[in-house]
């Protein structure tokens, strides 16, 4: 029932809030409830399994501004595709493609809050998409002129 | 909790058994785990029709190309609004933490709006090119685009069923802030789907030649 | 802002579409069960099902093959029956059968009461299930069953239905059937990750976990990963043939290759997803049966998770024909002979567990022991083909044939046959004849070896594959014949087998516990365990931990037994069949009130859904879909609001 009971619509940023390993909710010694026993009282709720607090919804639209600025940015590019060599280009867009995926995942999909190991997972899917794709496009001719 | 963790060995049994054996399991969510391994796994699967797309995009074909096609202002806007879409659906994961059940539902049905949005945005987009005579049949490269775009759309769809149902459960009042991991698990799913976009867009659409 | 008030009212009623169901014992509560022993026990008995289908398939095709010319099969029977035979066997025997000794046996392992996802669990068996009846039904309707081959290689199978050389609707039931198979793979794989990962019980550390347990976690990443490629390739088949995409289409300028390699991505892991199962079950039986403990076990581990590794990396070493370049060959014939490497290491690890132990010779050993040495012949051939000069020669001959043979049923069939033997006593309370056992494994091992060693000469000798006659004169007659004599002599062993299992369910010798004298957690549970497994979840001190409450060891190292009140967790209670009670396990005088997960029907009847979409795809049938689409939807609403547990 914490739940109910935290303060509602907290704004503010918390120190993260380092709980030992032990205490973690849902581990094979806590049938888990569905909240996390922390030490401390989070100002912010966290989910179960989290590390530390996770971001407050004012940080949530900071992300989406910068999400925004680089879209923008990448159709600008996009536009300057005459102007501009074309390596340059690809390289430059790839780039805000892996920032744009890099902060969703880190703060929407909480993969910087959360226990390490969901992060290491799917990192090993996104590797393993890449680089595997990569040598099938390179047997198939795909990257030599 | 919906995902009770049957099966977990229970204070009880350490406790009786006297022993201090060291708790093993990875102390996470069950069902989380299992989604972020469902979410690996469809990078795969992406990654193929990805793959297939650029290995065909380069080759003699006869056109209309999707260069030739594509309505990029157009298509920023679409993907502009699935961008949105994860602002609002990490919102509503907010939201229902904190007990704010009107915002929960505000946001999960902005979610799933903004995403019914842009599957709308794509079936005009794809109209306007079979006008144009790029089809799914023309070509290698119509026949990638399409499949690969229409694949993510129907994870588009599926995911806006899902947050449509969790809104349904929401406005009867079934979904309280001891749910929040479904609403979570459920964004997680929508956030790689707008991931998977954001490499979509940027490969098959902005990246020249 | 704070909204507590409106909602925070607990739903009056649960919402609920029918009646849990209750029942754990009788016929009906198997369609409803979420005990993963039986569902164990369902995968098991439908994949040797389909195992004799398989072998009756391959019987067939060595019927035709006896003899020069044969007349017993058409061309297009042929293809319908060495399509079928391989589809059967890998997808509907091999890695069920491995899936059926992980489900039942990764709970008890790790000390655990079910797998993470119980109902996910029974999902994957009925998905499973009615994947495959819906391949087989094709034999029946649709013109014709699967008949591209078990790879499906294109454009073959990618024309348009009437416009290419496969006759009738195979490729499509081949498809979309696997897509069906992998999406219950998948789903399989995800639970067993969770299930290994979380539920382990205390003490029990990765390193000290069985090594079987490891092997079905290194299998269930491979699946996890491996699927999704074979069903991206097979929607692309599919649309080729339906939709009229041009993915393979040579006219439009497709590239048969792209089909190549995304199926072989898929197709190497998956061939070790069949094998390292098998290799867990041989790192289980040598060290019962040497009474040692497995030599060198981090070894024998990393050398699993290499494997799994490396084998991304080797796929196009079934496409050294097909004009890769020298710099794409070279690379993965260094990876291909690479990965012999922890293939070898495991060999010899097990090979000292062996050396010096007090070997005890039965069935299960000698079928663990079939194991090594086949699967060493089938990875020397293997090697041969990383060369590939060689290979340029032995590919799409029976050599290759003789290979994957020798590592499939030499490697991996021989495995499950050893863990028949070795976990039937667990199972049903009873061991299976040591006579009719001894004389399955000797007739399996003379009859496999004079099916497929020939092969390797016949090979050789220039005859192809998937060729459904050949013409006197060319040196293959001989060889043939005895290649057909033993492949009954197989169904012979098979037919053995079988009897022995239908015999032994009722008047095997009864064996108790612990009838080997074993080391893993499962041997400390009464035969059959009951529902809930364990009465109280165990505490793991060390790997092989009941065997050290069995034994210690005096100063000559030998092991001493220590007097049974030290013997943990020896169940006085009688060795029941489901634990009892209407409701999931309660066990009267255990005092516990071990709450187990409830029955469900929810798991079949999605699962139904899948058939049905199935058809709609194959036939084209839009009428289909939004019923199949409906019955999907009504199943995973209803279960999504049901909670695991009824309270």
């Amino acid at each position: 029932m914490a739940d109910e009971s935290a303060p509602a619509g907290t704004a503010t940023e918390t120190d993260p809030v380092e709980a030992p390993a032990d205490e973690q909710p849902g581990t094979a010694l806590a049938p888990t409830e569905g909240t996390a026993p922390a030490l401390v009282e989070p100002q912010v709720p966290m989910l179960p399994g989290e590390v530390q607090p996770h971001p407050t919804p004012v940080k949530y639209v900071m992300i989406a501004a910068i999400l925004v600025a680089v879209t923008a940015a990448e159709i600008g590019l996009y536009y300057l595709q005459g102007d501009v060599p074309d390596g340059l280009i690809i390289v430059f867009l790839l780039t805000f493609a892996v920032i744009k995926f890099g902060l969703v995942a880190s703060w929407y999909m909480h993969l910087k809050t959360d226990r390490p190991i969901f992060r290491r997972f799917f990192v090993l899917g996104v590797v393993a998409a890449i680089s595997l794709y990569l040598i099938v496009l390179t047997m198939l001719h795909v990257f030599s002129p | 909790m919906t995902t009770d963790q049957v099966a977990v060995p229970s204070e009880h049994d350490v406790v009786k058994a006297g022993h201090d054996a060291p708790a093993t399991g990875m102390g996470v969510s069950n069902t989380k785990l299992a989604m972020w391994l469902f979410l690996s796994s469809d990078c795969l699967f992406f990654g193929a029709f990805i793959s297939a797309y650029l290995f065909y995009r380069g080759r003699p074909q006869p056109g209309p190309h999707p260069a030739d096609v594509y309505n990029i202002p157009f298509t920023s806007v679409t993907s502009f609004i699935l961008l949105m879409s994860s602002l609002t659906m990490v919102l509503a994961l907010a939201a229902i933490m904190r007990g704010d059940y009107r915002r929960l539902r505000v946001w999960l049905l902005a979610t799933a709006l903004f995403g019914a949005t842009f599957i709308g945005g794509q079936v005009f987009e794809f109209t306007e090119f079979y006008r144009q005579g790029f089809t799914l049949s023309k070509n290698l490269s119509g026949s990638t685009f399409f499949v690969l775009t229409g694949l993510h759309g129907a994870h588009v769809t599926a995911g806006i069923i899902w947050l449509l149902s969790l809104w349904g459960l929401a406005t009867q009042g079934r979904l309280t802030s001891r749910d929040s991991e479904r609403v979570e698990i459920a964004g997680l799913y929508w956030h790689f789907v707008d991931v998977v976009w954001i490499v979509i867009f940027t490969v098959v659409y902005l990246i020249p030649k | 802002m704070t909204t507590v008030s409106d909602t925070v009212r607990a739903p009056a009623r649960r919402l609920r579409v029918l009646r849990r169901p209750q029942a754990t014992t009788g016929f009906w509560s198997w369609f409803t069960t979420i005990d993963h022993k039986k569902i164990g026990i369902m995968y098991g008995t439908t994949a040797l099902a389909f195992f004799v289908i398989g072998g009756v398939e391959a019987l067939l095709l060595r019927l035709q093959l006896a003899g020069p010319n044969g007349t017993l099969l058409t061309a297009a029977q042929y293809n319908e029956l060495f399509t079928m035979h391989g589809t059967t066997m890998i997808f509907l025997m091999g890695m069920p059968l491995a899936v059926a000794f992980g489900n039942y046996l990764i709970p008890l392992q790790i000390g655990a009461r079910d797998v993470a996802f119980p109902r996910l669990n029974a999902f994957g068996y009925w998905g499973f299930l009615m994947g495959g009846l819906f391949i087989y039904s094709s034999f029946f309707i649709g013109g014709s069953a699967p008949n591209g081959g078990w790879f499906g290689y294109t454009p073959l199978t990618s024309t348009p239905l009437g416009r290419g050389f496969l006759p009738g609707h195979g490729a499509d039931f081949w498809a979309v059937g696997i897509v069906m198979l992998g999406i219950a793979s998948t789903t399989s794989a995800i639970n067993f990750i969770v299930t290994v990962l979380q539920l382990r019980a205390p003490g029990m550390t990765l390193m000290r976990m069985p090594v079987f347990t490891w092997m079905m976690l290194v299998t269930a990443f491979l699946t996890l990963f491996a699927m999704p490629i074979i069903t991206a390739a097979l929607i692309m088949v599919y649309f080729d043939r339906n939709i009229g995409t041009n993915f393979f289409q040579p006219a439009a300028g497709a590239d048969p290759l792209l089909y190549q390699n995304l199926f072989w991505l898929f197709g190497h892991p998956e061939v070790y997803i069949l094998i390292l199962p098998g290799m867990g079950i041989v790192s289980e039986i040598l060290p019962v049966f040497s009474r040692k403990p497995l030599f060198g076990y981090p070894v024998v581990v990393f050398s699993g998770i290499a494997i799994g590794f490396i084998g991304w990396g080797v796929w196009a070493h079934h496409m050294f024909a097909t004009g890769l370049g020298p710099v794409a060959i070279s690379a993965f014939a260094l990876s291909t002979m690479i990965i012999a490497v922890p293939t070898g290491v495991k060999i010899f690890n097990w090979l000292a567990t062996v050396w010096r132990g007090a070997v005890r010779l039965k069935t299960a050993m000698l079928f663990a022991l079939g194991f090594i040495a086949m699967f060493t012949l089938g990875g020397l051939s293997g090697v041969l083909h990383s060369v590939v000069p060689a290979d340029t020669q032995q590919t799409d001959t029976y050599f290759v044939v003789a290979h994957f043979h020798y590592v499939l049923f030499g490697g991996l069939v021989f495995g499950l046959f050893g863990g028949f033997y070795y976990w039937f006593p667990k199972l049903y309370g009873r061991f299976l004849d040591e006579r009719l056992g001894k004389f399955n494994f000797w007739t399996m091992l003379l009859g496999f070896n004079l099916t497929f060693f020939p092969m390797h000469f016949v090979g050789l000798l220039g005859m192809p594959r998937r060729t459904y006659r050949y013409d006197t004169g060319l040196g293959w007659d001989f060889l043939n014949q005895l290649e057909t004599i033993g492949a009954f002599v197989i169904a012979l062993s098979v037919l053995a087998f079988i009897v022995n299992v239908m015999v032994s369910r009722r008047h095997g010798q009864v064996s108790g516990d612990d009838p080997w004298d074993a080391r893993t957690l499962e041997w400390t549970t009464p035969s059959p365990p009951p529902m809930y497994n364990f009465a109280e979840i165990p505490q793991v001190e060390a790997r092989d931990d009941f065997w050290h409450h069995k034994y210690t060891e005096d100063e000559t190292g030998h092991a001493v037994r220590l007097p049974s009140g030290a013997a943990v967790a020896v169940e006085e209670r009688p060795a029941g069949g489901d634990g009892g009670g209407e409701h999931g396990g309660e066990e009267h005088g255990d005092g516990h009130g071990i709450h187990m997960p409830s029955p469900s029907y929810f798991p079949f009847i999605v699962a139904l859904g899948l058939p049905i979409l199935g058809y709609a795809a194959v036939f084209q049938a839009v009428w289909l879909v939004p019923i199949g689409a409906l019955v999907v939807l009504f199943g995973m609403y209803a279960w999504g609001i049901e909670p695991q547990t009824e309270p």
